[in-house]
């Protein structure tokens, strides 16, 4: 009888699959990456390691020893105090606590102090605080301490911000005042971005996490892109993460440039040499998990994106691994079968620098 | 000289470009060698390709709604000369809307104008819409299909209370209910008793045809 393996599909139901079936799921995954992306698949030795991987017997899988890379988390600020609606855990903490915690007790070795709404908007009101916390957080601890948020170009346009929902002009077909009004926000984001970054750099950070960039298109994009290319001439030593929210640039605006090049449209590995471009220090590249597609098809499809990143990147890239990204199935609090597996084929086939 | 053959190969192209001035003019050629259905029949072919670019990154929203804008256009042009019977139909009304509490509205913004292309009359709600909204937009626009969008594994579960909502007036039987968004699956779906669930706008569309059994219409 042919052994078969439990594994999990991309909305982290059980599946049980023999190493044939593993095996073509990851032939299908790497293909297409490589056709979406126009890069080399993956080759049937790294298939073959994937597939040891996966299949490996250990609930938990770990790299092999010397191959450790670091590992950060976004939302390690909150992770202890906030509820299963934030991935948190529930117990009472404050975020200096959080953060120590994951310095100290749980191997984190750079973090970031993050509010509660996580997006650079909403801090620019309560700068003092966020500049105060910075300084205390830094008083206590070792590890790099960048500050985090999202760009989260959305808040610029109504009814939350000054600039006409581009959404909503489309759908009347008013196709030039929706780019027009993209490039608006772009504009109001790129100036919120510094200016909340300078005062925090005052504070003491050592740097930047732009979270889940070009989470409302190439125009959220180009925004980040022109704030990191300002830090950097300001901040010559800051460190400067760029996050990615999706393996794919959507093109709201569609017709955005930087540095010449289009935006919209860009995959992980042509993304990097924008961001390393405008000068930043780490690229973080996503890769989606299809819920409806195995493991091994979202695992060997994530490694073909992501190791085509790491070769076009003359930057460390430290990939985003999680709920619905890098080959981790769309779950609540991802399962650690799955996490562990995913992420040692990140270093050891991908060669990723960090997670 | 115009033949059929390459009017169609023009109209394609023209519909491709996503280009309203290059697609009234492949018509106004195409009209001496052909019937206004089989010209319609040619647009739509590239309004399909339109919607296969737009699936692998190659085309973008604004190239997609350009399409769609030269689509009616094309339509209108033709229109009295199409047999009365099926022309200008529209396909049934669809409410769609972020939920009650979640703000992010990108995603279901796609949808709703993918929907809008394809030929389905679109009651866009925006985010943050209360429960009871759906239900009484449904009942105001006789609506086929209620579609619901969540972020966030915290607003996703209001999702249910639309579902319920519409039990509780009966109107489930006639109303096919669909979710999205990130956190949403297939088994979350198949959870709360919701018809359909799409991973993207491409599917969510195709998942809307088989639900309200349209054909692939101008997609």
């Amino acid at each position: 009888m042919t052994t078969e393996y439990k594994l999990r599909r991309g909305d982290g139901k059980r599946i049980v699959m023999t190493r044939a079936q593993i095996m073509e799921d990851l032939r299908a995954g790497t293909a297409d990456a490589a056709e979406l992306g126009s890069i080399p698949q993956l080759t049937e030795d790294e298939l073959d390691k994937l597939a040891d991987i996966l299949t490996a017997p250990g609930r938990m899988v770990g790299v092999e020893e010397g191959m450790e890379v670091p590992v950060t988390h976004d939302i390690g600020t909150i992770r202890l105090d906030g509820d299963q609606g934030n991935s948190g855990v529930g117990i009472p903490a404050s975020r200096l606590v959080g953060m120590m915690f994951h310095e100290r007790a749980l191997g984190a070795d750079t973090m970031e102090l993050g509010h509660i709404d996580y997006s650079f908007k909403p801090v620019k009101p309560i700068i003092a605080q966020e500049m105060q916390a910075m300084e205390v957080c830094q008083q206590n601890m070792i590890v790099p301490l960048l500050y985090g948020a999202m760009p989260n170009m959305g808040l610029y346009y109504t009814p939350d911000g000054p600039c006409e929902n581009p959404g909503d002009l489309m759908k009347a077909f008013k196709i030039k005042e929706a780019q027009d009004s993209t490039m608006k926000a772009a504009e109001h984001l790129t100036r919120d971005m510094v200016w909340i970054m300078q005062r925090m750099m005052r504070s003491g950070a050592d740097g930047v996490n732009f979270d889940t960039t070009a989470a409302a298109g190439d125009g959220d994009f180009y925004a980040t892109l022109k704030a990191v290319k300002t830090l950097r001439q300001e901040f010559p030593e800051m460190f400067i993460e760029v996050g990615m929210a999706g393996e794919l640039v959507l093109g709201m605006h569609g017709e955005v440039e930087y540095d010449g090049k289009l935006l919209a449209g860009l995959w992980p590995h042509e993304q990097v040499e924008m961001v390393a471009k405008a000068g930043a220090s780490i690229f973080g590249p996503v890769v989606n998990t299809s819920t409806s597609r195995s493991s091994p098809w979202n695992l060997a499809r994530a490694v073909t994106f992501v190791k085509a990143a790491v070769k076009a990147s003359p930057i460390p890239c430290h990939v985003n691994m999680g709920m619905g990204v890098g080959g981790i199935p769309m779950f609540e609090t991802p399962t650690i079968d799955a996490v562990s597996r995913a992420s040692k084929a990140m270093v050891e086939v991908a060669g990723v620098d960090g997670i | 000289m115009t033949t059929a053959d390459t009017a169609k190969i023009e109209l394609f192209d023209a519909m491709t470009s996503v280009k309203k001035d290059r697609v009234l003019a492949a018509v106004k050629d195409a009209r001496s060698v052909m019937k206004p259905t089989e010209i319609i029949d040619a647009l739509a072919v590239g309004m399909q390709e339109v919607g296969t670019r737009f699936e692998r990154g190659k085309l973008f929203l604004p190239h997609v709604i350009s399409a769609a804008d030269a689509m009616n256009a094309a339509v209108a042009v033709l229109d009295k000369d199409l047999p009365r019977d099926g022309a200008g139909k529209q396909l049934p009304s669809v409410v769609i809307g972020t939920i009650e509490g979640d703000v992010h509205d990108i995603g279901k913004t796609i949808v709703s104008t993918m929907l809008q292309c394809a030929g389905y009359d679109v009651h866009d709600l925006g985010r943050d819409v209360p429960s009871r909204t759906f239900l009484d937009t449904v009942k105001e626009h006789d609506a086929r299909l209620v579609g619901m969008s969540a972020l966030m594994t915290t607003t996703m579960r209001n999702q249910m209370e639309v579902i319920g909502l519409l039990k509780e007036e009966g109107l489930r039987p006639k109303v096919k209910v669909m979710v999205g968004g990130a956190p949403a699956t297939q088994a979350w779906a198949d959870k709360i008793g919701a018809d359909g669930y799409g991973e993207n706008a491409s599917i969510a569309v195709r998942k809307a045809n088989e639900l309200l059994q349209v054909g692939e219409v101008t997609q």
